[in-house]
């Protein structure tokens, strides 16, 4: 198994606290591993998350999967964002003994993280390599608005709110994807089952999209799963 | 904010969007940190393909550096003793620069978007949503 990233010092009454639909994300990855890097062995890819919370899926791709790669992270969310990038350093504070042990094998790839505090992706210029999302998906009477203060208390509603079958905000990327995404793009986007998955993937496949479930698993009463994006 | 990540964002704004001025933003009152970072001047060729060189030299203009050459380096090769001067110099500048605080202009609408704590932010006040 690769290594969790460390999350420590974080304000769960602010962030996200990592939870079973962000371990499910990392498996996911953990067994993604070959495809994505078969299929960027060639070129440095743009990668991105939105909504990255406490940071810990896009640390844990930046050092396990495509340590070759240009991260930007989005969040709405101020904490968030701070909370991302200090997880990201954290984690690349290596300690004496894995530095000897890397410049043994192979040159080391700097840290090419940064954190962005946006709306989805919309201040975002290229298109994008590898998209991940573990969105707002439980169903509510709406989504919040964005606060207009950093010390507001709400927050952290916008992390797990999303609108008629908790959906608003997902449909926003879904939507978007095709001027988003690059040629050869993918896209990793988690759904509980409330979200209708299996619909969302018709509606997609009908658009011209190939989706495939990479991953399912029961949290608690939720059914979580990650569904992949590509181009035919 | 990596100096790096200047050659990957853009005006936020929906009407900004068509235009050839939203990119690069223009950045002014910045304040820089040098961090440091791993070398790895193979992993740099291959990252310069990514960029577009205009905007790199406009932003380190913004930032006061005005001795980037005017086409993209092409062909470099870590072997080559010339060409690792040169990768030494985009390394320290494209990824080891960090933009701490800072302002980005659109040169198109002119709205300003503040970096603060090496984090850039990108939301825009409900009008211009
Ligand atoms: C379910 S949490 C996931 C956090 C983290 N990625 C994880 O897996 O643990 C959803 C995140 O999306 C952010 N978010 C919500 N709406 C957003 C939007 N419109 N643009 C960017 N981020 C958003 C929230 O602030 C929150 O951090």
């Amino acid at each position: 198994m690769l290594p969790t990233p460390e999350v420590k010092h974080i304000d769960y009454d602010t962030v996200y606290e990592p939870s079973e639909d962000s371990f499910l994300l990392l498996d996911c990855f953990e067994q993604e591993l070959s495809f994505l890097t078969t299929k960027f062995s060639t070129t440095i890819p743009i990668v991105t998350e939105i909504g990255t919370g406490s940071g810990i899926v896009t640390t844990f791709l930046q050092k396990n999967i495509l340590q070759k790669a240009i991260y930007i992270s989005t969040d709405v969310n101020p904490h968030a964002c701070k909370t991302a990038l200090h997880t990201v350093k954290v984690n690349n504070a290596d300690s004496e003994s894995e530095k000897s042990e890397k410049s043994k094998n192979e040159k080391s790839t700097p840290e090419l993280v940064d954190i962005c505090q946006m709306d989805l992706v919309s201040a975002i210029r290229p298109k994008i390599d590898v998209l991940l999302f573990n969105p707002p998906y439980v169903p509510a009477g709406e989504v919040p608005t964005i606060p207009n203060k950093e010390d507001d208390s709400t927050w952290l509603d916008l992390a797990l709110l999303g609108g008629e079958d908790g959906m608003v905000i997902t449909w926003k990327v879904l939507d978007s994807l095709d001027s988003i995404l690059a040629e050869n793009g993918v896209a990793y986007i988690l759904f509980c089952a409330r979200n209708k998955p299996d619909f969302v993937a018709n509606e997609m496949t009908k658009r011209g999209w190939k989706v495939k479930e990479i991953i399912q698993r029961k949290a608690g009463w939720e059914v979580l799963c990650v569904l992949r994006f590509q181009r035919l | 904010m990596k100096f790096l990540t200047t050659n990957f964002v853009k005006c936020a704004v929906k009407g900004c969007q068509s235009s050839t001025e939203s990119f690069p933003l223009k950045y002014s009152d910045c304040q820089l940190v040098q961090e440091e970072q791993e070398y790895n001047p193979e992993f740099l060729v291959h990252m310069l393909e990514r960029l577009d060189w205009n905007a790199v030299i406009q932003v380190a203009r913004d930032l006061g550096n005005d001795s980037l050459p005017p086409t993209k380096p092409d062909s470099l090769d870590p072997i080559m003793e010339e060409d690792q001067a040169v990768l030494k110099d985009l390394h320290t500048l494209l990824v080891e620069t960090q933009i701490v605080e800072g302002r980005m202009t659109c040169n198109n609408c002119q709205h300003v978007y503040h970096i603060k704590n090496s984090i850039p932010n990108f939301l825009l006040p409900p009008h211009l949503c």
